[in-house]
């Protein structure tokens, strides 16, 4: 019975951690719908081998607010309900603040930030109607440590940990439960340019002596939107080794 | 709704769904006039009128707190079925400007003829 499943919108979805996260909902029987700014292998795969079935894929650009908006207006009115949010889509452009270029500071807040708040905004309206729903950000160790040559990126992370707190508050009267995944460096694109020896530096600075696996980190979303976690809520989970701690 | 509502019928969409909540709340509620503060007079809280939004865009359509009004500025049960009145019928706003101007020339002229006749 189709309709029974529960609906999981993840941002950024085509590659990496949000590619990891549509399998690991549709494994767990959920109806997926992702947006993200080009059809990437994954994306074809997914489309060919369901049919149309449980998985949905939109291209937009998150700094498109008003495409954002239709976006999860098309899902929960295909879909009839939205349970799961998942903003995960985020860029980093490295480089220190005194030399950016102020377009790429706004780019970086415009998808890292404002297209979560926008998509938390759109989804939180159905999730109102349902009494219930879950939205879970992707922050980042930056969050919580600071580095060099990632302000921009560091900000939007730690800003969403602060809307994650107050979002909580927000819509915790009406059972829906808002989480940060705070995630130390993992195998993803962003890492890809990073030279052996700084992995190895990060590794041997982490207690569990290695970087994260795309899993740890899908594990973590995936438990905080499970009934597992029904009564967390406002809470960042880090998931670094231990590094920050 | 398949045809567009008509201002009475927007005003009594609004009023059922704020009853909903109401109902909830403190049992069923006779009645709801334009001037009831929403939060003063009913008790609703920011989150019961987000839920209200949610409902009445899904039926309506329309979300008047996108672009057109500022939520902050809805106090009473009549300033949010005006909002929804002016999201379905932008004509309305229109013409409640070309009254405000017609009205600020009236006063002009009225200030005109005293000052002459002093």
């Amino acid at each position: 019975m189709p309709q029974a499943r529960k609906v999981a919108l993840v941002s950024g979805g085509s590659r990496g951690l949000g590619a990891q996260l549509v399998s690991g909902f549709i494994d767990r029987h959920y109806r997926v719908a992702t947006l993200s700014r080009t059809k990437t292998t994954f994306i074809t795969k997914m489309l060919r081998a369901r049919k149309g079935q449980h998985f949905h894929w939109g291209a937009v650009d998150g700094r498109d607010h008003e495409a954002l908006r239709a976006f999860v207006k098309d899902v929960g009115d295909r879909l009839g309900r939205i349970d799961v949010l998942v903003n995960n889509a985020g860029i980093a452009m490295e480089g220190i603040l005194p030399t950016m270029r102020t377009r790429d500071i706004v780019e970086v807040v415009e998808v890292n930030l404002t297209a979560a708040l926008v998509l938390a905004q759109a989804c939180s309206r159905f999730m109102l109607r349902q009494g219930s729903g879950c939205i879970v950000n992707i922050s980042s160790v930056h969050a919580i440590r600071g580095h060099s040559g990632v302000a921009v990126y560091s900000a939007t992370k730690a800003a969403l940990d602060g809307l994650t707190r107050s979002l909580a508050r927000e819509l915790g009267p009406r059972q829906i439960r808002v989480n940060s995944v705070a995630p130390g460096y993992f195998d993803s694109d962003m890492v890809s340019d990073m030279a052996e020896e700084q992995k190895r530096r990060i590794a041997r600075r982490t207690p569990l002596g290695r970087l994260a696996r795309i899993d740890d980190v899908a594990n973590a979303v995936h438990f905080l939107t499970s009934d597992q976690a029904s009564f967390i809520t406002g809470q960042t989970l880090v998931v670094d080794g231990g590094i920050t701690c | 709704m398949l045809t567009a509502p008509t201002l009475a019928q927007i005003e009594s969409i609004v009023h059922g769904r704020i009853r909903a909540v109401l109902a909830e709340r403190v049992g069923e509620v006779a009645r709801l006039s334009s001037t009831d503060k929403l939060s003063a007079t009913l008790g609703l809280s920011s989150l019961d009128l987000a839920f209200v939004v949610a409902e009445l865009e899904a039926e309506l359509g329309v979300d008047p707190f996108a672009k057109l009004v500022s939520i902050t500025s809805v106090r009473s049960v009549g300033d949010l079925v005006r909002a929804y009145q002016q999201a379905l019928f932008p004509e309305l706003e229109r013409s409640a400007d070309e009254h405000a101007v017609a009205a600020a020339v009236k006063r002009a002229q009225t200030r005109r003829t005293r000052r002459k006749r002093r």
